[in-house]
């Protein structure tokens, strides 16, 4: 079972700690909810992760250090979804999806057979033909998503998917990482709104809250203590709001 | 698509077979000698030099994800004529005529690229730089490499000055077979090798992390391109003299064409720019009655408004960007 660990992970860039002594484990099968105020550090984690960053402390992809890896070996197990995945030239949902492919040895037309099922794993199919830069933002990241499945990988990590979407939009794309999620892979996700994780499936789901390059606590969905944890870590008070089956975190406007 | 595609392939083609014809006309044994001694094998040299400089710039466009990236225009041909030219002043003083100093100018027109290369791949190393610092370095580069190259053409005496002039002026030279073959490995390996790359290329237009995300070796891949891009251009100076623009127009003409797939793009751009040089050098070789202009005359004369207009297009995308 795919697993990746980061333990006591510090990083440091231009005098600033952007990460303090962070510890996290995602193992295939597991939804790991990353929440936090901006600047806390999650996407630095999620960078951390991949090797794009150098960082104290280790992070091991399978037992293996992630920034020793070869590129493929690494790509072969991890996958990632950042906030802007625009590409820099007008080339068509299919082309894009097939690069992401890159890590399989085979023949362009087999990538392109591994695209198409991807996009229609992601409800992506109707654009394979259109250019990537003529999709609206929802659009978009359902083929940012389809590229992801491409490359078929254990474990996923998704930056604020549902960034700049709209509510309809939001819900279909939580529905759709449920879905991978549920298909066995490990997912860390970075969002802002914790009440997004009830389209997931609450009980298995796992918040890990962030604040200034530390983790300030780790519990279920479903914890009694989560929304004292919410409104500690966002500094604000919160109302807990039953909408028929679902609890939902409310900012009340007054302090924490 | 490939329609566009076929159609490309048989206006370049077209271009190619038609070129050693055009002109004088060429009877008896002296049009034949013209023909086969002197024009096919020009029309070979502007093949394999618009097919390198074309993709050359195609793949420096990729890596430095920007339409604006080119051999002259990041600094690798400054290098490369400012190697020549210490080549082409130095030969005659060394007693080597520039005929049978081709190796020496190819070789130091090399060293001159991949110097100014290695300098643009350490600047593009460093994170914080960004892909507009290395095209603003790349033209810092230029401008200091062409200072230098003032300062020995000044220095020179007047055959070297001649001559030193002449082959910046960018031309494709009287040199027979023997160049075509000495020439060729060079390209054959800049084309085998950038062309193998095509599908790591294809996954940098979704950006730099993106692409290391799903497995590519970006400053691999950019020191290769960087590398194999030198070698090519740096031969095809050697020969030829800096023919500006190429690297830059072909590639746009034919993502205006086919699409920016790379797949379609880095082959495509090797067709039309041998197309494209083998155009020019004919326009050049019959404008002006009874005399030849240098072929980077005209290929300066439709890229300099090329990339004037592609300045103005790309700011005014960035005006009007699509927001979601």
């Amino acid at each position: 079972m795919t697993s990746l660990e980061l333990a006591n992970v510090s990083v440091r860039a231009r005098g600033k700690t952007l990460l303090r002594d962070v510890s996290l484990r995602l193992q295939q099968g597991e939804f790991v909810a990353l929440l936090g105020p901006n600047g806390a550090g999650k996407t630095t984690l999620l960078r951390a992760a991949l090797g794009l960053l150098p960082a104290e402390g280790s992070v091991l992809l399978d037992g293996q250090p992630v920034r020793e890896m070869p590129g493929r070996e690494r790509a072969a197990k991890l996958a990632w979804l950042p906030q802007q995945s625009a590409a820099a030239e007008p080339i068509t949902v299919l082309e894009q999806v097939t690069a992401a492919r890159f890590r399989f040895h085979e023949t362009h037309h087999a990538a392109e057979a591994g695209a198409l099922a991807a996009l229609d794993a992601a409800g992506a199919a109707q654009f394979a033909a259109r250019h990537v830069n003529e999709l609206s933002g929802g659009e978009a990241q359902r083929v940012a998503v389809a590229g992801m499945i491409a490359q078929e990988t254990p474990l996923l990590l998704l930056d604020e998917p549902a960034n700049h979407l709209d509510p309809a939009q939001q819900i279909e794309l939580y529905r759709l990482i449920a879905r991978l999620w549920r298909d066995g892979r490990g997912v860390l996700c970075i969002t802002h709104d914790v009440n997004m994780l009830r389209f997931v499936g609450e009980s298995a789901v796992r918040v890990v809250g962030m604040a200034e390059g530390r983790v300030r606590f780790e519990c279920e969905y479903g914890a009694p203590e989560l929304p004292g944890h919410v409104g500690d870590l966002f500094k604000v008070g919160i109302e807990i709001v039953q909408a028929g089956a679902d609890r939902l975190l409310v900012p009340s406007g007054r302090p924490a | 698509m490939k329609t566009r595609v076929l159609l490309l392939c048989l206006l370049s083609a077209a271009v190619v077979g038609a070129s050693p014809w055009l002109g004088r006309s060429l009877e008896g044994d002296t049009g034949r000698f013209i023909l086969e001694n002197l024009r096919i094998p020009r029309v070979l040299m502007a093949v394999l030099v618009g097919g390198t400089l074309s993709l050359v710039g195609a793949c420096y466009q990729t890596i430095f994800a920007n339409p604006l990236a080119a051999p002259s225009t990041v600094g690798t041909t400054a290098g490369a004529t400012l190697g020549a030219l210490v080549a082409v002043v130095a030969a005659p003083a060394l007693g080597i005529s520039l005929a049978s100093g081709l190796p020496m100018i190819a070789a130091l027109a090399f060293v001159g690229a991949l110097l100014v290369s290695l300098a643009i791949a350490a600047i593009a190393a460093r994170g914080k730089a960004r892909v507009n610092d290395i095209l603003l370095a790349g033209i810092a580069i230029s401008l200091a490499a062409a200072a230098i190259s003032t300062g020995l053409q000044f220095s020179a005496d007047q055959m070297q000055l001649y001559a030193a002039i002449q082959w910046t002026l960018g031309h494709l030279p009287q040199v027979g077979y023997r160049g075509v073959v000495m020439l060729l490995p060079f390209v054959a390996i800049c084309w085998v090798v950038l062309l193998s790359q095509t599908r790591a290329l294809q996954t940098l237009l979704g950006g730099e992390e993106r692409a290391h995300s799903q497995g590519v070796n970006v400053p691999w891949l950019r020191s290769l391109v960087l590398g194999v891009g030198a070698l090519g251009v740096g031969a095809c100076v050697a020969w030829c003299g800096p023919i500006a623009f190429i690297g830059l127009i072909v590639p746009h003409m034919v993502r205006m064409g086919v699409g920016a797939s790379r797949r379609v793009m880095l082959p495509m751009s090797v067709v039309l720019g041998a197309g494209f040089l083998t155009a020019c050098d004919t326009v050049a070789r019959l404008i002006v009655v009874g005399r030849e202009l240098p072929v980077g005359v005209v290929t300066s004369a439709i890229g300099a408004p090329l990339l004037v207009w592609l300045v103005v297009r790309q700011g005014s995308s960035r005006g009007t960007h699509k927001s979601s």
